[in-house]
């Protein structure tokens, strides 16, 4: 398999402190990666990192090239949706107006109407509430909202930072079986962030364990599953 | 009965005038969220490019739209060069470069076309429109811009793909930058915008209170306080406040004897206490009822 993404030895920093110490993973074209970890390992950081939303060095490669010198906006325009921790609706702007703006940066009227009726299909509730505001909604709806908007980039790579959060286990099982979907429908490729290390390697091919903003384990999501010191302090088994 | 209806036109008449800097301070709102406070020294420099475009022997219509666009221009540079490298500085630093380039601008003024009063022609003349006795052509003039800047603003945020782009960049700019908005351009707009609007509104009070570098200092307070009152954040809201204020200055100026002439200025600032103090978000402005 060719690697969609390649981040090598990437260094974050929030202000002067930092808060990757050089870490290296794949992300392979068509596949589901999770990184796992504990609060405050890096997980989010990494995310921001790749979307370019704080300081960085070391090496970040899409197959189009390299995107440490890209800001946030060109980074999306490049097909990496980012579906961010707290989910990053426009709460004032309707539900249809939040899936428009994901498109915004398309050209393709057609296309977008098409995925519009896509997410639509994914997310009936959606279409239910199109013309109610987005901050109105629930938390299981605002995520599927903040989804959906992801997907009408029409991206290539996914970026999902702790879908679970807060959301019931009923939701929570829902928007993972449409990530299958999307993944294995679609061949979407997803980079997954998550607290909740069982459901995430139920998805995932591959996983990567961080630790304080390194990597400390690496594997498919099998071999991970079968590893002691993971299974004691992630999966609880 | 006809002091009344004299007294309503001539508070429409300025009201237009107070809505029209309204409209622009409420763009620049939208872009950056901030109060501009040199809106009002922007729309006289931009009166001042018109009325030199017409020394150069241009005709009224070519001058308004070279002054427009080259206002447009202008606004960008602002932003570009004077408010870009502060974006993230705190709340003071960025009011203190609006006071600066209020100062600037007035004195840059002062500087090339000197302090007399100069006039500046109306677009239609000033004649009585059609006969009446209340409203001139040129009173009627500006309530028809205002309303005609309102409409396309309007179908400007609600009907178009940038205006949607520039709402979502000012609500929220990193999520804005997530889906690819470049939200740096947003704000630049913005203020291309409100620079465009302030020109526009220059350009017509200038005949009602003669061109000088100094002729937008109580106009501004009065603008701010429409603003306020409509709320900053909603364009309808800014014309309305600038009608309400235009009509309750003149309705006090003449029946309120303590009021007068002489305290008329007075009853801007007033306003804006009262409304800060009992509605924050002005008439019209979203509440923002957080999520519990």
């Amino acid at each position: 398999m060719t690697s969609l993404l390649d981040v090598r030895n990437l260094h974050a920093f929030y202000g002067k402190t930092a808060a990757l110490h050089g870490i290296t993973f794949q992300v392979d074209e068509g596949s589901v990666t999770a990184l796992l970890g504990a609060n405050g390992a890096g997980k989010t950081t990494t995310l921001r990192a790749i979307s370019g939303m704080i300081k960085r060095s070391g090496e970040i490669l899409l197959r189009e090239g390299s995107l440490m010198k890209s800001q946030t906006e060109d980074i999306a325009r490049l097909g990496v949706a980012h579906v961010p921790e707290g989910r990053g609706t426009f709460a004032k702007q309707t539900v249809e107006n939040n899936l428009r703006l994901g498109a915004i940066s398309r050209q393709d009227k057609a296309g977008v109407a098409g995925d519009m009726e896509m997410v639509y299909g994914l997310f009936p509730i959606l279409k239910k509430r199109r013309t109610q505001q987005a901050g109105l909604l629930s938390g299981g709806e605002q995520q599927m909202l903040a989804v959906g908007r992801a997907l009408m980039l029409r991206p290539k790579l996914l970026l999902l930072d702790e879908p679970s959060f807060g959301l019931a286990p009923l939701v929570v099982r829902e928007m993972f079986g449409i990530f299958r979907r999307l993944n294995k429908e679609q061949g979407v490729s997803i980079l997954l962030v998550e607290q909740n290390a069982s459901i995430a390697l139920d998805l995932a091919d591959h996983a990567y364990l961080i630790e304080t903003g390194r990597i400390v384990l690496a594997g498919t999501s099998a071999d991970m599953r079968n590893n002691e010191q993971l299974r004691n302090s992630y999966l609880g088994y | 009965m006809e002091l009344l209806g004299q007294q309503l036109t001539a508070g429409i008449a300025s009201g237009t005038i107070y809505a029209c800097i309204a409209l622009a301070l409420v763009m620049i709102y939208q872009a950056i969220g901030h109060v501009n406070f040199a809106q009002g020294e922007m729309a006289m420099f931009s009166t001042f490019i018109a009325w030199q475009l017409m020394r150069w022997g241009l005709p009224y219509w070519a001058a308004f739209a070279g002054a427009t666009v080259i206002s447009f221009a202008g606004g960008v540079l602002i932003d570009r060069l004077m408010f870009r490298p502060i974006r993230t500085a705190a709340v003071l630093t960025q009011i203190v470069m609006f006071v600066g380039l209020l100062a600037v601008l007035n004195s840059a003024a002062g500087f090339i076309w000197d302090f007399t009063s100069k006039p500046f022609p109306p677009p239609f003349g000033a004649d009585p429109l059609l006969g009446s006795r209340l409203v001139s052509t040129h009173q009627a003039t500006m309530v028809v811009a205002t309303f005609l800047l309102l409409v396309l603003l309007y179908v400007f945020f609600r009907n178009t793909r940038v205006g949607l782009a520039m709402q979502s960049a000012t609500e929220d700019p990193v999520s804005a930058r997530l889906v690819g908005i470049r939200v740096e351009w947003m704000i630049a707009l913005g203020w291309g915008m409100a620079a465009a609007i302030g020109a526009i509104a220059g350009m017509l009070i200038a005949p009602v209170v003669f061109l000088e570098p100094n002729m937008m200092r109580g106009i501004l307070l009065y603008g701010f306080a429409a603003a306020v009152l409509g709320g900053l954040s909603s364009p309808g809201g800014a014309v309305f406040g600038g009608f309400a204020v235009g009509i309750i200055e003149n309705l006090a100026g003449t029946y309120i004897p303590v009021v007068g002439g002489e305290l008329k200025l007075t009853i801007a600032l007033f306003i804006i206490i009262s409304v800060l103090v009992v509605r924050p978000t002005g008439l019209f402005g979203a509440t923002h009822t957080p999520r519990v």
